[in-house]
C-alpha cells in the first residue's frame, strides 16, 4: 500500500515528463542524449550552487531575507546557464547541418530544432523533480508519512510533488521559449523565461509562511499553465509561418 | 511537416551511444531495485576474493578501514591481474576448447548457484508462492538455456537473448558484489579502475595483449563482452556516420552501409584457421574468456549458497575494457570489414562494477543514485567517442568510476544538506 503510494507521488511529479518522453523522444536517439547532458548539466549546476552555499547551511535563523538571496542567486545562476547552454546548442546545430549536408540527408527542421529544446527543457524539468522531489521520497515508501508544519493540510510529499510538477512544466517550456527567442532575436522571448523563473521561484517563497502554500501553489499553477500557453501560442505562429512560407515550394 | 520523422537526422544520430547505454541502464536499474528489495543490509558479510585480507567492521576506525581496504584491493587486483595472464597464455598457445568450456562452466555456476542465490533472496521478500520443484525446474531451464545463448556454437541463437543474458550475467555479479563494505568496495573500484587503464593502454597490458592477439588472429575477443548489434534498419550508414559526427567531423567517406557486409561474414568465419570457432553468426563466439573467473569464484564452493564460505569471486578479470570494434574503419581487409559489421562492444565486467557503484550509492539515498548514474553514463559518453577517436580497445572504467565516485561524495557532502534544507522549506526553483 505504501508502495503504490510512493509510486503515486513519483507519477504524480513526473507522469507528464514520462508521456512526453515515451511518445516523442524514447525513439530518436539524439534527442535522449541532449535529455541526458540537459540533466547532467542542471545537476552540476546544482552541486556548484550548493557547494557556495554549504557555507552558510543549514540557516539557523528563521528570518526569510537569506532565502530569497538563496532563490535569487540561484535563479540567476542557472539563466546564466541557460545561455552557455545556447551556445553549445547553437554549436552543436551547426555541426548537425554540417553533417546532414555531407551525408545527403535534409537539414534540421523547425520541428527538430523544437524537438532539441523541449528536449533539454524537459532535462532541467526532470533534473528538478528527481533531485527537488524524487530524492526525499524514499522515505515515502515505508509505512509512515510527514507533514510539515508550515503547510500542514497534506503530507509533504504530495505537496513537493505537486510543486515539482509545476515546476517540471515551467521548465520544460520555457527553454523552448528560451532557444526559439533566441534564435529569432526576439527580446521579449528572450527576457519572458527568466522572469517566468524568477516569479516561480519568488511564489516558492509564500511557502515559508504558515499555511502559505494554500495561496503559493495556486499561483505557482497559473504561472505554470501560463507558460505552457505562451509557448503553446508561439510555437503555432512559427508553425503557421513556416507553412505559409513553404507551401509554394512543396508543390 | 509530418515528413520530417522519417528521414531527420535526428533519428539517425546516436544510435549506438543508445545502444550501449540503455542495456547499462537497464543493469543498473535492476540491480539498484535489488538492493532496495534487500531492505536490510546482509547480516554477514561476504567472503570473497575482494576481501581476503581484511574484514571490514563498523567499529574499525578510520584509519583502520582505509588501510584493509587498500590492501583489499592490492590483492584483488593481483589475482585478476594473474588470471588474467592465466587467460592470455591458454588462449596464446590455442587452449580455446578449454577455455570455452571453462566458461561455459563459470557462467552456469553465475547463472544457477549465485543467480539462484538472489531468486531465492527476492522470493523470500516478497513471499512468492513457489514450490521447491517448480523453482528448480525453472531455474535449470534459465540456466541452461543461459549458457547455450551465450556460448553456443553452431546453434542460432537470437541476438536478443545474448544482450539480455549477459546483462542478467552482469546483474548477478553486481548484486553479490554490493554485499561488500563500503570502504572496500570505493578501494576496490578505484583499484579495478586503475587496472583497467593499465591492462588495456599500457604495452605489455594483459588486455591489450589479448585484444591485439584476437585481431592478429581474426579471431573474436574470447571473453565475455557485450556486444552492440549496429541497427540494421534503412538508416544503418547514417546511424553510424552519426556517431563518428558525434565524434567531431569524420569524413563522410567512411559512412559506409553496414548491411552488405554482413553478408560476407560467412566467409570470414570459415576463413578463420581454428575449426572450432568459425560460427556462420560472427557473433557466437565472442565468449568468453572473462567470466571465467566469475565463476570461478563463485563455483569453488559451489558456495554460492552458503555465504559464509570463502567464495573468490574474481570476476571479471578480463572484461573491463570497451572494447570496441569500431566499425567505421574503412579497411579493406575482409577481417577489418567482419569487425565493421559489429556493434560497439563493452566488456561485461564494467556492466558489473558500473553496477557495484550504483549499488553502493543506493545504500546512502536515491540522490546519489541518480547523480551516480549521470556521471557514469556521461563517462560512458566520453569513452565512447574518444573511442572514435582513437580507434583502438580503451578501458571504459577510468572515466566513468572516477565521475562516479567525484559525484557520490560532491552530492552526499555538499548537496544533500542544500537540498534537505530547501525543500523541507517547499522552497524549489
Amino acid at each position: 500500500m505504501t508502495v503504490s503510494g510512493g509510486i503515486g507521488y513519483v507519477l504524480l511529479a513526473l507522469g507528464p515528463s514520462l508521456t512526453i518522453f515515451i511518445t516523442l523522444i524514447s525513439s530518436k536517439p539524439f534527442l535522449i542524449l541532449t535529455l541526458l547532458s540537459s540533466t547532467l548539466v542542471w545537476l552540476i549546476s546544482l552541486i556548484v550552487l550548493s557547494g557556495l552555499w554549504r557555507v552558510f547551511l543549514p540557516l539557523k535563523t528563521t528570518a526569510w531575507w537569506p532565502y530569497v538571496i538563496l532563490i535569487l542567486t540561484s535563479i540567476a545562476f542557472q539563466e546564466g546557464l541557460r545561455l552557455l547552454l545556447w551556445r553549445g546548442y547553437k554549436k552543436m546545430e551547426d555541426m548537425l547541418d554540417a553533417f546532414a549536408d555531407r551525408a545527403a540527408k535534409p537539414r534540421l527542421y523547425l520541428t527538430d530544432k523544437m524537438q532539441i529544446a523541449l528536449a533539454g527543457g524537459l532535462g532541467h524539468g526532470v533534473a528538478h523533480a528527481v533531485f527537488f522531489c524524487l530524492s526525499l521520497l524514499t522515505p515515502s515508501f515505508g509505512p509512515a508519512t510527514f507533514y510539515v508544519d508550515k503547510c500542514s493540510y497534506a503530507p509533504f510529499f504530495l505537496i513537493s510533488a505537486i510543486i515539482s510538477l509545476a515546476f517540471v512544466t515551467i521548465h520544460t517550456f520555457s527553454m523552448v521559449v528560451a532557444f526559439n527567442g533566441y534564435a529569432e532575436g526576439n527580446k521579449s522571448d528572450q527576457l519572458i523565461v527568466p522572469a517566468i523563473h524568477l516569479v516561480a521561484g519568488t511564489l516558492t517563497l509564500v511557502n515559508l509562511i504558515s499555511g502559505g502554500c494554500i495561496v503559493g501553489i495556486p499561483l505557482l499553477y497559473v504561472v505554470a499553465l501560463s507558460t505552457l500557453a505562451y509557448c503553446g501560442k508561439m510555437v503555432w505562429r512559427r508553425l503557421t509561418e513556416t507553412q505559409i512560407r513553404l507551401t509554394p515550394q512543396n508543390q | 511537416m509530418s515528413t520530417n520523422n522519417n528521414n531527420s537526422i535526428l533519428s539517425s544520430i546516436g544510435t549506438e551511444i543508445i545502444g550501449i547505454i540503455s542495456p547499462v541502464s537497464i543493469c543498473m536499474l535492476l540491480v539498484v531495485l535489488l538492493v532496495y528489495s534487500q531492505s536490510s543490509p546482509s547480516d554477514q558479510p561476504i567472503r570473497t576474493a575482494a576481501n581476503l585480507i581484511y574484514q571490514e567492521a563498523p567499529s574499525d576506525s578510520t584509519s583502520q578501514k582505509l588501510e584493509g581496504s587498500l590492501l583489499n584491493a592490492v590483492v584483488f587486483i593481483i589475482l585478476i591481474a594473474l588470471v588474467t595472464f592465466l587467460l592470455v597464455i591458454l588462449y596464446y598457445y590455442n587452449f580455446t576448447g578449454f577455455l570455452k568450456n571453462y566458461m561455459r562452466f563459470s557462467a552456469f555456476f553465475v547463472l544457477g548457484g549465485m543467480g539462484g542465490t538472489i531468486f531465492i533472496s527476492v522470493i523470500v521478500r516478497f513471499s512468492l508462492p513457489v514450490d521447491v520443484f517448480t523453482f528448480v525446474v525453472l531455474l535449470f531451464n534459465f540456466t541452461v538455456v543461459g549458457v547455450m545463448s551465450v556460448f553456443a556454437e553452431g546453434v542460432a541463437i537470437p541476438i536478443v537473448l545474448r544482450q539480455v543474458y549477459m546483462v542478467c550475467l552482469g546483474i548477478i555479479v553486481a548484486a553479490w558484489f554490493t554485499g561488500l563494505p563500503e570502504w572496500s568496495t570505493w578501494s576496490l573500484l578505484v583499484a579495478l579502475a586503475v587496472y583497467d587503464l593499465v591492462a588495456v593502454l599500457a604495452p605489455g597490458g594483459p588486455l591489450k595483449i589479448l585484444v591485439e592477439l584476437a585481431s592478429s588472429r581474426d579471431d573474436d575477443l574470447p571473453a565475455l563482452v557485450y556486444e552492440a548489434r549496429p541497427t540494421v534498419n534503412g538508416n544503418g550508414g547514417g546511424g553510424r556516420g552519426g556517431f563518428g559526427f558525434l565524434v567531431g567531423g569524420v569524413s563522410s567517406d567512411e559512412v559506409e552501409g553496414g548491411i552488405e557486409m554482413s553478408s560476407r561474414r560467412g566467409d570470414v568465419g570459415e576463413g578463420v584457421d581454428g575449426t572450432d570457432e568459425s560460427d556462420d553468426t560472427g557473433e557466437t563466439s565472442p565468449l568468453v574468456r572473462n567470466v571465467r573467473d566469475g565463476v570461478r569464484s563463485s563455483y569453488s564452493g559451489s558456495s554460492g549458497m552458503s555465504r559464509g564460505n570463502e567464495i573468490v569471486e574474481n570476476e571479471e578479470g578480463t572484461p573491463l575494457s570497451a572494447i570496441m570494434g569500431m566499425e567505421m574503419e574503412p579497411r579493406s581487409g575482409d577481417v577489418r570489414e567482419e569487425e565493421m559489421t559489429r556493434g560497439i562492444k563493452l566488456g561485461l565486467g564494467d556492466f558489473v562494477f558500473y553496477s557495484v557503484l550504483v549499488g553502493r550509492a543506493a545504500m546512502y539515498d536515491l540522490m546519489t543514485v541518480y547523480a551516480c548514474y549521470l556521471a557514469i553514463i556521461s563517462g560512458l559518453g566520453c569513452t565512447l567517442i574518444l573511442l572514435s577517436v582513437f580507434r583502438q580497445a580503451l578501458p571504459a572504467l577510468p572515466i566513468s568510476i572516477a565521475l562516479g565516485i567525484m559525484f557520490y561524495f560532491l552530492t552526499r557532502v555538499l548537496m544533500e544538506p542544500f537540498l534537505v534544507g530547501t525543500s523541507t522549506n517547499l522552497m524549489m526553483f
